[in-house]
């Protein structure tokens, strides 16, 4: 069976060597030049805000990627904007001919309209479907493999056993899941909220517009709704004032299904991250996989990577931070 | 300008007037809310009564739900050859090329990526010219995106009426454009709120469960000073109101209203 990778973030030329030793089998990243930022300075190419995160020139890139493929570790680049348009596209060019340039191995894309001109200009990287390009079923995999993508991200909206459902019977596609971090609850395709529309100590226009606190009326078509069961409906349209993205969302304990599932990599949300912060995310991530070498039951696993979250992270599992909150229900307990 | 009805039950048949020449009827945010067949072939029945056009509208499925699209599209290739289906998955969009050819996809709202958050509405004036048209534009007026389109067999594309305006200028005009009224869609979850929301021991359930579809009873409206105006959780999706006609509207770049009479879940 192959070994599935840990895809991990990579911001700057010195991560390479560290989040390789930490056991990043992948790098994804992205680059934003001020020649951007100025045109578009509340809109990402690579859908992170300007700031951390990213690149700020081609030239580290292109060294990153040389240090990354001596330790032969594939370096995939980020255009991931949901839509782009003409006017956009000169610097698009400059940026997808820098990045080719630096040595990147794929693009991870959504829109369509630039998956067709990648193809059509012939760039000699392969194609990758960001999680935005929302596969749920088989046949949106073969839709992408017929468009000549070779690596699809699953939605963060799929179950285990949706994923599993569909992997069954999709063609052959490298396939890529999410682990760790940033459990959006809006599906990231399909939401069209703009993030990060001022700086950070503006927090209602920065803040995911989905963890606002939000005034909540409830309305029905069956007019007496006790009380005190609208207190309790409204409280529920709050919790996802509560899901805070970065508060160490986890599926870890899913890496053992993954694995049988035959999926290829298990993405790792963190660019902008502080190097520390990435490091320990994939030595977490690369503990657990390690042990899936060995004859590990399911149990055992769920045991030990419950445990070995609480340990790194200081946390209890919480069901509303859990990528998979099936497998907690599912007798591998939590809060 | 043609003008259809949306309605997603057919308990919404009765807004049928002599005003619309086209019906869209299915849904579009939820699998679990595939009308049945039944209830398909009594809207079809109607269709084919009044001599309207038809659109089947599709939501973004799993594999389940691509199952339940499979039983119904039979029927309506049969009854309804000429229909359009509008697609909100790239999977949906395969099965109608490589089964149904003769079924015509258009583009759905959940494919189509416009930015609708109203919070850009706090800052629209102070941002750049560029940026401005950035988000009232779109991916059409991109050769590559047309081409892909055409390769795919669509020719339409549906567009939410957004609070920033639209503008099509530029867009390849053999790409035909629906404005969707009043209601526009901002986000789609499967973590449904309202997914069991009369049961508070399911407070804290955030992820794919199952439901007992209590959409179909509540909705949220959602208040916070820096959204322009309030939001309203339906079932898996977040919309806003727009009634506005925009300039789209009277400058022909649209060439079809679909009115929705309640939110489309």
């Amino acid at each position: 069976m192959k070994e599935m990778k840990i895809l991990s973030p990579l911001d700057s030329i010195e991560e390479v060597d560290e989040l390789a030793k930490a056991g990043a089998g992948e790098f994804f990243c992205g680059v934003l030049e001020d020649s951007w930022y100025e045109k578009y300075p509340v809109i990402s190419i690579n859908r992170r805000p300007a700031g951390k995160g990213h690149f700020r020139r081609f030239e580290d890139l292109k060294e990153a990627v040389s240090r990354a493929h001596a330790r032969n570790i594939p370096v995939y680049f980020t255009v991931n904007e949901h839509y782009y348009t003409n006017a956009q596209y000169d610097l698009i060019k400059w940026y997808l001919d820098g990045a080719v340039d630096s040595g990147i191995d794929a693009f991870i894309l959504t829109d369509f309209g630039l998956m067709q001109f990648i193809k059509e200009q012939g760039y000699p990287a392969a194609i990758h479907i960001s999680t935005g390009g929302t596969v749920f079923n088989w046949r949106s995999v073969a839709f992408f493999q017929q468009q000549g993508a070779s690596n699809i991200t699953f939605p963060r909206h799929l179950s285990i056993a949706e994923i599993a459902d569909i992997t069954a019977i999709m063609p052959p596609m490298e396939t890529t899941v999410f682990v760790l971090n940033s459990r959006c609850i809006n599906i990231d395709g399909f939401c069209t909220f703009q993030h990060g529309l001022a700086r950070k100590e503006v927090l209602p226009m920065f803040k995911n517009a989905c963890m606002l606190p939000f005034e909540v009326q409830v309305c029905s078509r069956d007019m007496n709704v006790p009380f005190m069961l609208q207190a309790s409906m409204i409280e529920r349209q709050r919790i996802w004032e509560r899901v805070h993205v970065d508060d160490h969302p986890c599926g870890a304990c899913a890496m053992y299904e993954f694995q049988k599932l035959g999926i290829g990599s298990m993405k790792v949300v963190g660019r902008g991250n502080p190097l520390e912060r990435k490091v320990l995310d994939i030595q977490f991530l690369k503990r657990l996989l390690d042990m899936l070498d060995g004859n590990i039951s399911r149990s055992e696993f769920y045991q030990i990577s419950r445990k070995l979250y609480q340990q790194t992270y200081s946390r209890q599992c919480r069901s509303h931070m859990c990528y998979y909150p099936e497998v907690m229900l599912d007798g591998a307990g939590g809060t | 300008m043609e003008q259809a009805l949306y309605i997603h039950s057919t308990d919404q048949l009765y807004y049928l007037s002599e005003d619309f020449t086209r019906l869209y009827f299915g849904a579009e945010f939820c699998e679990r809310l595939i009308p049945s067949r039944p209830e398909l072939e009594t809207v079809l029945r109607i269709v084919r009564e009044r001599d309207l056009d038809f659109t089947w509208m599709t939501p973004f499925v799993t594999n389940r739900g691509l199952g339940r699209l499979e039983e119904l599209l039979p029927v309506l290739a049969q009854t309804c050859p000429d229909a359009e289906v509008v697609v909100n998955d790239w999977g949906v969009l395969q099965l109608l090329r490589s089964e149904y050819p003769q079924l015509k996809p258009v583009l759905g709202r959940l494919l189509n990526k416009s930015k609708r958050g109203p919070r850009i509405m706090n800052i629209f004036n102070q941002i750049p010219p560029s940026t401005q048209d950035y988000f009232q534009g779109c991916n059409l007026d991109v050769p590559s995106a047309v081409r892909f389109l055409k390769q795919q067999g669509i020719s339409r594309v549906e567009f939410d009426n957004l609070l920033q305006g639209l503008k099509l200028e530029g867009t390849d005009g053999s790409i035909r454009k629906s404005l969707y009224l009043p209601f526009a869609f901002v986000s789609a979850t499967r973590f449904c709120l309202t997914a069991n929301c009369d049961d508070p021991e399911k407070m804290d359930s955030i992820g794919v469960f199952p439901c007992g579809k209590e959409c179909l009873n509540y909705s949220f409206n959602l208040y916070n000073p820096v959204m322009t105006l309030p939001l309203i959780r339906r079932g898996n999706t977040v919309f806003f109101t727009n009634e506005s006609i925009p300039d789209v509207v009277t400058g022909q770049q649209v060439d079809r209203i679909v009115i929705q009479p309640e939110l489309p879940v």
